[in-house]
């Protein structure tokens, strides 16, 4: 029998081939980041750089212009940002997550002393003129992502210096100041104008500036602190948490007595708790849920604690008490933890007959923050929050981002002011709108083989010893991580997603399908040669970081 | 930056005698790969260096993990160990225990056109072990067996051998001292390095082409496969034997399916196996009858792993050494049996004798040329089993004569005892071929062939006979 005949008497296919292929995965920390960082491209500039030949210096001034791309505060975000990004590191599941913020931090300072520069400007510019209202991190990020495109940028704050909330409600100990304005004085070099104590709505119209500028961001703010709403709140001794740490920032009178009571669960309370400790205030925290459903970030809360904040959990004024004019006590009910409600929390129920009275002379209510415009006009409504399209696209020529869409956290603002800038100059120059979406798909649950990659524990943060905490009140109690801690913190990363070069692929293909390539960088170490693929899938099982994956169709 | 590498083989092949290197106390070794080699190296190392009170520090390199299953764990081969090679192993105080070695097979059976033959274990002592490199088939139950290199490199880690997870990048010779490079870019200076990496790995070919003297092995494509039928079904239709198919199908030179728990692996070696073999291969009716209902299943794992046709040259150099499937190892059987040979031998050398290339010269290179001289007897041997192949009379000959063999129980089963060593690799190339040079296998031969092919004895072992046979064919 011929091997012709034995070919066509029975034809076996070779079933199970797991043709390969490298693609770029969204990273699960850039998926939770609301400013979608390319935190693994950062970080992984650092940990290569040996592989594409840059010095340490070189590698880190590369990673902050990459990390200034889609952050221009990343000194004032590495010190104040909760960074839900580290929430998803896949190092979590192994020794910890990776310490991105404290690198994010340490590249803001290294970007500060280095006195390093943010993209130039093009020097032809854009025939259009954009006006920004506020100057929190939306707006800064807005007119930064704009002022880079080439359009002439006028920022109009209400106050003498630009910043927001970072400049008015965040302790010294948290973000100093001397940081702020290094980081915000470096944007407005970019050329940016600063029209400082213009009050929009009261020195100049929304309609006025519109008529002004071909295009108008809106990054109002939150202004408007939520009041408790309970007998006894009017009145001297009663005061908001912004309204409080904004004073004190600005070395004004507090009025702040000596027993406080701070009202909320949220950062800012924390802060107002803590910064009243400072002011040698003895302070309790009064939060009517318990410390698990607090939204605070849990080390801040460990430190007030540390620093002798009172905590009473499940428990929520009812009546402030006055002797005639001054705060005499609190009545605080009793609560407990009823069903789940809709955002998940557990609700809080009052338990009858379980009353206290608190003593206190000064009570800092620091629940919620509001839209803080009266006028009524058809974009600005009393007392709701702006509702843009999620690009912050009001209308033609009208964007809006911040805390005036809902309080959120100051990445989130950052997020917002760059795509409503991405969209603002689709607009203005007549381009179909950008997608938010990511360009690339999520990695798939267990695609990082954690057990690849070696034991190493995440850099603890530099503190100052904690006894100095309160002995010199405005230092900050965290510190930057060294140089040699920031290197050895980026090679934990695992680069979910995307190539880092280990080298097995290429080691291992028995075809030899993967070719080094000349001139390498992140994420491009070689080029795969698809009809070298003998279908084995070795490639991707070995590949730690889940890049290489099985084609589709051909499985 | 990169030296020539006849630096890194130092002055090899004929270097001037000089003073010894020797290996003292603290001095470090860096072992590359944890397959048998690297690892039975490391373990006979650190024993030999034990008894005469030497403290070496040993690390073992190697980033992949022999628990993970499918290919990524795996060292690509059939997996087959003679029983030889188990009892040796035990008396260097290697004893494998039965979680590693499935001791389930007691017979091969030889599939050929002109009808199948069971060869039963010589003697009742050459049994064939069966083990798994790595932790099984991709997505795999996990297996009652254990690891056969994991089990390898726990012994050497027992013995003292650090494992360094880590993907060895690079090798260079530094100031008379070895550097080590990794992909992380982490590197360290050793006093001797030994690559073990087999050559399914880049790391030999890159070796090689920074010298104008060193040859990695010549290599060829063989096909591997998983697959998965069940235990029961496996036990049923494949029964406790090892399955070999001599077919006359250009370039294959050996064939065999390996029951091992729920799966079968399937091995073919040869000349650059590809698709249009293995197609070949599928369509054989002998092929297909071993499957059920004649139809091959889909597997679920598959590769093509190298293997060496001709050894590394030369295999070793100042402070530097190639053991296992990078520098000798015998041709398609017995990987494992090399390996063992070759790292027993280098660790000797290193021990007692030195790590310069003199050393290695007068020690181990004696070895590596047995092997080799072997190997070409080897391919002697395999030549002579394709004319087989090809012609039907010496099939029917060769048939008649083994199955004959095994229906006498005191017949001195010379064809059987060729065919069992040449299979499971149990005995030498050399060994093999002198036997069947013996005037009575060569009469009995003769006998059978004529017997075979002018009566049609009928007396072949169980199974197809030839009339069966064609009956399938047509």
């Amino acid at each position: 029998m011929s091997t012709t005949d034995r070919k066509t008497s029975a034809s076996v296919e070779l079933p199970f081939q797991i043709h390969a292929q490298p693609l770029e995965k969204l990273p699960p920390c850039q998926a939770r980041c609301p400013n979608s960082g390319d935190i693994r491209g950062w970080l992984g500039i650092i940990a290569q750089r040996e592989k594409n030949g840059l010095s340490r210096d070189d590698a880190f001034d590369a990673a902050w212009r990459k990390l200034v791309e889609f952050n221009p505060l990343p000194a004032t975000i590495g010190r104040i940002c909760p960074h839900p990004c580290e929430d998803l590191c896949s190092r979590n599941d192994k020794d910890g997550a990776v310490s991105i913020n404290a690198m994010e931090r340490f590249l803001g300072d290294w970007g500060i002393s280095r006195n390093l520069k943010l993209p130039e400007v093009p020097r032809r510019q854009r025939p259009e003129s954009v006006g920004v209202i506020g100057s929190g991190p939306a707006s800064l990020s807005f007119a930064y992502q704009m002022a880079i495109r080439g359009y002439e940028v006028t920022i109009y704050e209400r106050d003498e210096r630009p910043g927001g909330m970072l400049r008015h409600a965040i302790p010294d100990y948290r973000l100093p100041r001397d940081v702020l304005d290094a980081e915000v004085d470096r944007l407005l070099e970019l050329g940016i104008k600063l029209a400082s104590r213009v009050d929009v709505g009261e020195d100049l119209t929304l309609s006025q500036l519109r008529e002004k500028h071909e295009l108008v961001f809106m990054g109002l703010g939150a202004q408007a602190a939520r009041r408790l709403g309970v007998p006894g709140e009017d009145g001297p001794g009663v005061m908001s948490g912004i309204e409080f740490l904004r004073r004190r920032k600005r070395r004004l009178e507090t009025g702040c007595g000596h027993t406080v009571l701070v009202i909320g669960g949220g950062n800012t309370a924390i802060d107002a708790a803590r910064s009243a400790r400072r002011d040698g205030s003895s302070v309790t925290l009064i939060y009517r849920r318990s410390e698990s459903e607090m939204p605070a970030t849990a080390h801040e809360v460990e430190d007030a604690r540390h620093e002798g904040v009172e905590f009473r959990f499940l428990a929520a004024p009812t009546r402030i008490i006055r002797d005639g004019v001054n705060i005499q006590q609190v009545e605080v009910q009793g609560m407990r933890l009823g069903e789940p409600d809709g955002d998940g929390r557990r609700r809080p129920e009052a338990i009858s007959g379980q009353i206290e009275y608190l003593a206190a002379d000064s009570v800092i209510v620091a629940i919620s923050q509001e839209p803080g415009w009266h006028t009524a006009d058809t974009i600005l409504v009393a007392g709701s929050w702006l509702r843009p399209a999620a690009d912050g696209r009001l209308q033609r020529g009208l964007f809006a981002g911040g805390d005036d869409l809902g309080p959120g956290i100051a990445s989130r603002a950052i997020g917002q002011g760059r795509h409503a800038a991405a969209s603002a100059h689709a607009e203005l120059r007549g381009y179909p709108r950008p997608s938010l979406q990511p360009n690339c798909p999520p990695l798939m649950p267990d695609a990082v083989k954690i057990d690849y990659y070696a034991e190493r524990q995440r850099s603890r943060t530099p503190r100052r010893s904690e006894s100095d905490w309160l002995a010199d009140p405005d230092a900050e109690k965290d510190l930057t991580l060294s140089s040699e801690q920031a290197c050895e913190e980026a090679s934990r990363c695992m680069s979910c997603g995307l190539c880092f070069d280990c080298q097995q692929c290429f080691m291992y293909c028995n075809r030899g399908g993967f070719t080094r390539v000349e001139e390498t960088c992140p994420g491009k170490y070689y080029a795969f040669a698809f009809d070298a693929c003998e279908g084995c899938g070795k490639c991707i099982e070995l590949c730690p970081c889940g890049y290489i994956e099985a084609r589709d169709g051909l499985t | 930056m990169v030296e020539g590498l006849e630096l890194l083989t130092g002055k090899a092949p004929r270097p001037q005698r000089e003073q010894a290197k020797t290996l003292r106390d603290g001095s470090r070794i860096a072992v590359i790969g944890a397959g048998p080699a690297g690892s039975m190296f490391s373990y006979f190392l650190l024993s030999m260096a034990e008894t005469i009170g030497l403290e070496l520090d040993v690390e073992i390199f190697e980033p992949r993990r022999f628990c993970h299953r499918g290919p990524a764990g795996c060292n690509h081969c059939g997996g087959i160990v003679s029983e030889s090679l188990v009892q040796r192993l035990a008396t260097e105080g290697i004893r494998l225990p039965d979680c590693v070695v499935q001791r389930g097979m007691e017979s091969y059976t030889l599939h050929m056109d002109v009808g199948d033959v069971e060869i039963a274990t010589p003697l009742m002592e050459k049994r064939i072990a069966a083990v798994y490199r790595g932790n099984g088939p991709r997505s795999s139950e996990p297996l009652e067996t254990q690891s056969f290199d994991g089990y390898l490199l726990d012994l050497a880690q027992e013995k003292g051998a650090r494992l360094i997870p880590s993907l060895v990048s690079d090798v260079r010779r530094e100031d008379d001292r070895m550097t080590v490079i990794c992909a992380d870019n982490s590197r360290a200076v050793y006093d001797l390095v030994v690559v073990a990496t087999g050559i399914n790995s880049r790391l030999v070919e890159m070796l090689e082409t920074r010298t104008a003297e060193f040859a990695r092995p010549e290599r060829t494509k063989t096909f591997i496969c998983e697959f998965k039928l069940g235990r029961d079904l496996i036990r049923e239709t494949f029964g406790p034997s090892m399955h070999v198919f001599l077919l006359d199908i250009p370039r294959l030179e050996f064939a065999a399916l390996i029951p091992k728990g729920d799966y079968v692996t399937l091995c073919l070696l040869g000349d650059d196996i590809d698709e249009n073999l293995i197609d070949q291969f599928f369509a054989a009716p002998e092929v297909r009858e071993r499957f059920p209902g004649g139809e091959i299943p889909g597997h679920v794992c598959h590769c093509y792993p190298r293997i060496n046709t001709r050894s590394a040259r030369p295999v070793y150099g100042d402070r530097l050494v190639f053991i296992g499937d990078s520098g000798s190892t015998r041709l398609f059987k017995d990987g494992i049996g090399a390996a063992y040979r070759t790292s027993k031998a280098a660790a000797k050398t290193v021990v007692f004798h030195g790590v310069n290339a003199q050393a290695f010269h007068d020690h181990y290179a004696p070895l590596c040329r047995k092997i080799s001289n072997d190997n070409q007897v080897g391919k002697l041997v395999f030549n002579v089993a394709s004319l087989v192949q090809k012609a039907r009379f010496a099939r029917r000959g060769i048939l008649q004569m083994t199955a004959h063999e095994q229906h006498q129980e005191e017949s001195p089963r010379r064809m059987s005892g060729v065919l069992w060593d040449l299979f499971s690799g149990s005995a030498s190339y050399t060994n093999v071929f002198l036997r069947t040079l013996h005037p009575a296998y060569v009469g009995n031969l003769l006998w059978n062939l004529v017997s075979a092919n002018v009566w049609g004895d009928r007396t072949a072992g169980k199974g197809r006979t030839e009339r069966e046979a064609d009956h399938v064919h047509h």
